[in-house]
């Protein structure tokens, strides 16, 4: 097969499993671009490329005696520096954690290799993942593929995940999600990045940053890839108490390729209004896209949506800083600077702040339901602004400058606050040549037809299948 | 809501039990007033009869 490391995962599965490739030349192809690329893109931590060729082959061996572990039997893929891996450092991308070497793997991992999956290693992050750029003093900071001349964020939190996918490096990603830490990258990678609904897929074995809002998910180059992926993670685990009992669908055979009917609201107060305007214009562009493959599409607006940035920092910051409390008084020059402001910041949440926001959360989870009750999927911006320059706070929007930081978790943090799945998914790219991601965003537990609505734009579009000049 | 001064703001912190140099805070001192102006809004949303959540519909 030519150009291993832009094949689907879904067209890797099958290949390995007619015999057409070998798991070891699969591995060996990423590992191959790995040493290629990421000096330049720096996504990887700490890469396993001895594991993973003695795990290939050892897939070889049983595909050989005609066994196969699961639906991703010798496809590699790589994971954000949060999760769990037994004998593998596990740093959550700070200089607190470095040396930390868990004993047993995050159940998403061991789920991953139950299905035949092998890692080739950890990626890059913002530290902790508490920011949506992908800043990293620690280890490097993962530089946006898409761009040449200059260097631009990847999106964080989850930097590496987007860019190791973007850049062919690994043909999936695990990422994790607490403000928009799957979709943020996605948006500015041009990749489809999944937070499925919280209580979908186990957190158990994941640093947490807060853990009412943290959610892991899939990143990958397209909704099909995300539905196989989503299938070998999701599911109920005693280790992680919030996770549902409810059962795990066929996620691939909801992707009929068919939006008629699909009720489709646009946020557009709030979301696509205040997006800049190339980033609209794309939008717009996929409504009609999804109108002319039939969907049925109005506007909606969501109420209370504006109490959802107060909200969401008084939850992350008291969690985190429960979490980080001993780190923050016992070492706080070990953090990078903005992610210790960050934390410090959260010792002025009172006990009332946070209830109050966990009331303004149900508001916000009541209206979103609301909207969905006569609608399927709503469609939104996943990030109002492109990838903007390493170092950049804020940015001209043509109508006055925007705030970077919190312009990125604008449009996502709403979902985390309330709970629903989301996927971002490429819509169409800048006069600069960037990326431009629109977000879906489904009922409770119903990922299916978020993916369904997601794998139906991408038959009629060729955005998800675009590469970026720094990857060829 | 008046202006919180980096003393304040130390006192604060050590109530909650972190002690945090006046240089360490007087950097966050313009973005912790803005939340907490924020916060305040949230009184104004019609919250007296709902119960507060952390977690999805889990089942």
């Amino acid at each position: 097969m030519a150009d291993l490391h832009w094949t689907s995962v879904a067209d890797l599965a099958r290949s390995i499993a007619t015999k057409d490739v070998s798991p070891v030349e699969v591995v060996r192809a990423h590992l191959d671009r790995i040493a290629a690329l990421d000096a330049r893109l720096r996504c990887f931590i700490t890469l396993t490329a001895d594991a993973a060729l003695e795990a290939a082959r050892a897939a070889e061996a049983e595909l050989a005696a005609g066994r196969s572990r699961g639906p991703l039997h010798g496809v590699p893929f790589a994971l954000k520096d949060l999760f769990d891996t037994a004998g593998v450092r596990t740093t959550g991308g700070s200089k607190i954690l470095a040396d930390r070497v868990p004993a047993e793997d995050a159940t998403v991992v061991r789920r991953l290799a139950a299905a035949g999956a092998i890692s080739l290693g950890k990626l890059t992050m913002h530290e902790f993942a508490y920011g949506p750029e992908g800043l990293n003093v620690h280890y490097g900071t993962s530089l946006n593929p898409w761009d040449a001349s200059e260097e631009r964020i990847a999106g964080g939190s989850s930097s590496g995940s987007g860019v190791a996918v973007a850049a062919g490096l690994v043909p999936f990603a695990l990422g994790s999600d607490t403000g928009g830490s799957i979709r943020i990258p996605a948006s500015l990678c041009g990749i489809t990045g999944l937070k499925p609904t919280y209580g979908r897929v186990s957190r158990a074995g994941v640093l947490p940053l807060s853990w009412s809002m943290d959610h892991a998910g899939p990143m990958t180059r397209s909704a099909t890839d995300a539905a196989l992926v989503l299938k070998a993670l999701a599911g109920y685990d005693p280790a992680d108490p919030t996770t549902s009992v409810l059962p795990v669908p066929e996620y691939s055979a909801a992707l009929t390729g068919d939006v008629k009917g699909l009720r489709v609201g646009v946020l557009r107060s709030g979301f696509v209004d205040a997006a800049v305007p190339e980033v609209r214009d794309a939008v717009d562009r996929a409504v009609k896209t999804l109108e002319g493959l039939g969907a049925h599409v109005d506007e909606v607006t969501l109420e209370h949506v504006g109490s959802v940035a107060a909200g969401s920092m008084a939850i992350v910051a008291s969690e985190a800083l429960a979490y980080h409390a001993e780190w923050v008084r016992g070492r706080p020059g070990d953090y990078q600077p903005d992610v210790i402001e960050r934390l410090r910041a959260g010792a002025f949440v009172s006990g009332v702040h946070y209830v109050r926001s966990q009331q303004a959360r149900a508001l916000v989870r009541a209206a979103v339901d609301a909207a969905l009750a006569r609608r399927d999927v709503l469609l939104s911006p996943a990030t109002p602004i492109p990838a903007t320059r390493i170092g950049e706070t804020e940015v001209d929007a043509g109508e006055g400058t925007i705030d970077v930081r919190s312009s990125l978790l604008r449009f996502t943090r709403p979902f985390n606050f309330t709970g629903h799945p989301a996927c971002a998914l490429p819509c169409g790219f800048t006069s600069d040549g960037l990326p431009i991601g629109l977000q879906i965003v489904g009922r409770p537990f119903d990922e299916a037809t978020v993916l369904r609505a997601a794998d139906t734009y991408q038959r009629a579009t060729d955005w998800h299948t675009r590469r970026p000049p720094l990857a060829p | 809501m008046n202006s919180v001064d980096v003393e304040t703001l130390q006192r604060t912190a050590r109530l909650a039990g972190f002690d945090f140099a006046p240089s360490d805070l007087e950097p966050l001192r313009s973005a912790i007033e803005r939340a907490l102006q924020a916060l305040e809004r949230l009184e104004a949303l019609p919250l007296a009869s709902v119960e507060p959540v952390t977690q999805y519909r889990v089942v």
